[in-house]
């Protein structure tokens, strides 16, 4: 699980390698460290960081053990890297359902309908959905189609 | 060495007039080979010396062929009989049981003889058998011409691939719905006509069934999984829609977004023969009557063959089949 943390270290010599220590403790392994130094504020400088963390205890315990040395986690949010599918469904739709669809995360980016009165109307999507969730959303497009009695057309 | 060619349709006469053009060729890998035996549905032709190549050429149904010819005696009882080293099964294919090419096959492995076949029934029902029977009776079982006609898929992954694993096939495997596709996609025709067209350019059956509802595609993926990725799979195992209901309107829409909808066999985790959208500068975006497949492996990473997957080509991956037999065998004598 990637995690990207922005952590205010004060403006000293070792302050780096010190708040890297709970991190590695854990068991996160360092992706990329950026140094805000343009946001300085004071003697605080943001670091931006993304780690990636065996579990979410290991990302908790690190936040945990960082705020327990004194280091301030200004920010600390999942890095959910996503996927686009474009599908196109073709039969007689109901497309206010097929808009409304609830998939946790699942987003639709744009829809474009095509013929929407004719029994060969056809609805293409653009869908953005986390990368864990394409096999879920995926089984959602089918069961819609299903449902709908459309066919289903996916990207590869 | 000798060969017999089972089923003198399509296949079959191409294959005897293909060898008859490069005899020579193929004697620099046995100086000895001769076709002794021919069969179809009337009868069969048998030669101990040899068939006459030229004869062989110029006819249609083995009845033609003056001389050798026994009326009404069974392919069976050819494959028992004739003291053959190679067979060429090229019957009709069945997939519902495999027959009667599954019987020529077995028949052929019990008494010892190397079998090619073009023919995918045999391999859809019974493929496991089929390998295991071959490697008891020591002889060799050679399918390149059931799956994407001439392109060397199983070649390819046999010889070239030997140390990489490969993770998932997938590709266009049948060359009618990719001709009904690309009209669809380039004349903006209606699935109907497109298919009409393919009908009078005689590139599917007066029954496209088979083809333009995925049965064919499938068995591929059948063979492809059991054959590449070791599995043990049926053809109800493939999760199977056809494109019989793409219409002129998805193919645009599709064609609007720099995709273009192909139908696709994919052997991953999931078996699946469908329409999906292809990105157009995706390497398995290939037209007309072509064939496409591409491999995704853990060294070389990505690998794509595209080629002709039907038709006269198919007898190029027979012929390389049979060679490969001639060589080896003649190499270890």
């Amino acid at each position: 699980m990637k995690f990207d943390l922005t952590l205010a270290l004060v403006d000293r010599p070792g302050q780096l390698l010190r708040a890297l220590e709970p991190i590695a403790n854990n068991g996160g392994n360092i992706i990329s460290i950026i140094h805000e130094r343009e946001k300085t504020a004071g003697t605080y400088v943001p670091v931006s960081l993304v780690a990636d963390f065996p579990t979410y205890e290991n990302y908790r315990k690190a936040k945990e053990d960082l705020e327990n040395m004194g280091i301030n986690v200004i920010k600390s949010e999942e890095v959910i890297e996503r996927a686009n599918i474009t599908a196109i469904l073709i039969g007689k739709l109901d497309f206010r359902g097929i808009v409304k669809t609830k998939i946790e995360g699942l987003r639709i980016v744009d829809f474009e309908v095509s013929a929407p009165t004719s029994k060969e109307a056809c609805v293409k999507l653009n869908i953005e959905v986390p990368l864990e969730l394409i096999d879920e959303a995926m089984k959602e497009l089918k069961k819609i189609s299903r449902e709908e009695n459309a066919i289903l057309v996916t990207s590869m | 060495m000798k060969l017999l060619i089972i089923g003198f349709g399509f296949i079959g006469k191409n294959l005897a007039n293909t060898i008859q053009q490069k005899i020579d060729l193929v004697k620099r890998f046995d100086k000895d080979f001769k076709i002794t035996g021919v069969s179809d549905s009337e009868g069969y032709l048998i030669d101990q010396e040899g068939l006459d190549l030229e004869k062989l050429s110029r006819i249609n149904r083995t009845s033609d062929y003056s001389g050798r010819f026994l009326e009404g005696a069974s392919s069976l009882e050819l494959i028992e009989t004739s003291g053959a080293d190679i067979m060429v099964e090229a019957t009709p294919t069945n997939i519902k049981d495999g027959e009667p090419g599954l019987t020529h096959i077995r028949t052929a492995l019990m008494s010892g003889i190397h079998v090619v076949t073009a023919n995918k029934g045999p391999l859809v029902v019974a493929f496991q058998d089929l390998e295991k029977l071959a490697k008891a009776r020591g002889c060799e079982l050679r399918y390149e011409g059931t799956v994407a006609g001439a392109m060397p898929v199983f070649s390819l992954v046999n010889e070239c691939l030997q140390g990489d694993e490969i993770v998932k096939i997938s590709g266009i495997l049948n060359g009618t719905t990719n001709f009904i596709l690309s009209k669809m996609y380039f004349e903006e025709t209606s699935f109907e006509i497109a298919l009409k067209e393919a009908q009078e350019r005689g590139i599917t059956e007066k029954d496209p069934t088979y083809d333009v509802a995925g049965i064919d595609a499938a068995c591929k993926v059948v063979i492809l999984a059991n054959a590449i990725m070791d599995r043990n799979v049926k053809l109800e195992d493939v999760e199977t829609v056809g494109i019989r209901g793409i219409t002129s309107e998805a193919v645009s829409l599709a064609k609007r977004s720099n995709f273009a909808i192909k139908l696709i066999g994919t052997i991953d985790r999931v078996l699946e023969v469908a329409p999906r959208l292809v990105p157009i500068n995706h390497p398995l975006c290939v037209h007309g009557t072509l064939n496409a497949l591409h491999f995704e492996t853990d060294l070389a990473k990505e690998l794509t063959l595209v080629g002709y997957g039907a038709g006269k080509e198919t007898v190029s991956a027979i012929l390389n089949d049979v060679i490969s037999i001639l060589k080896r065998r003649t190499e270890s004598t």
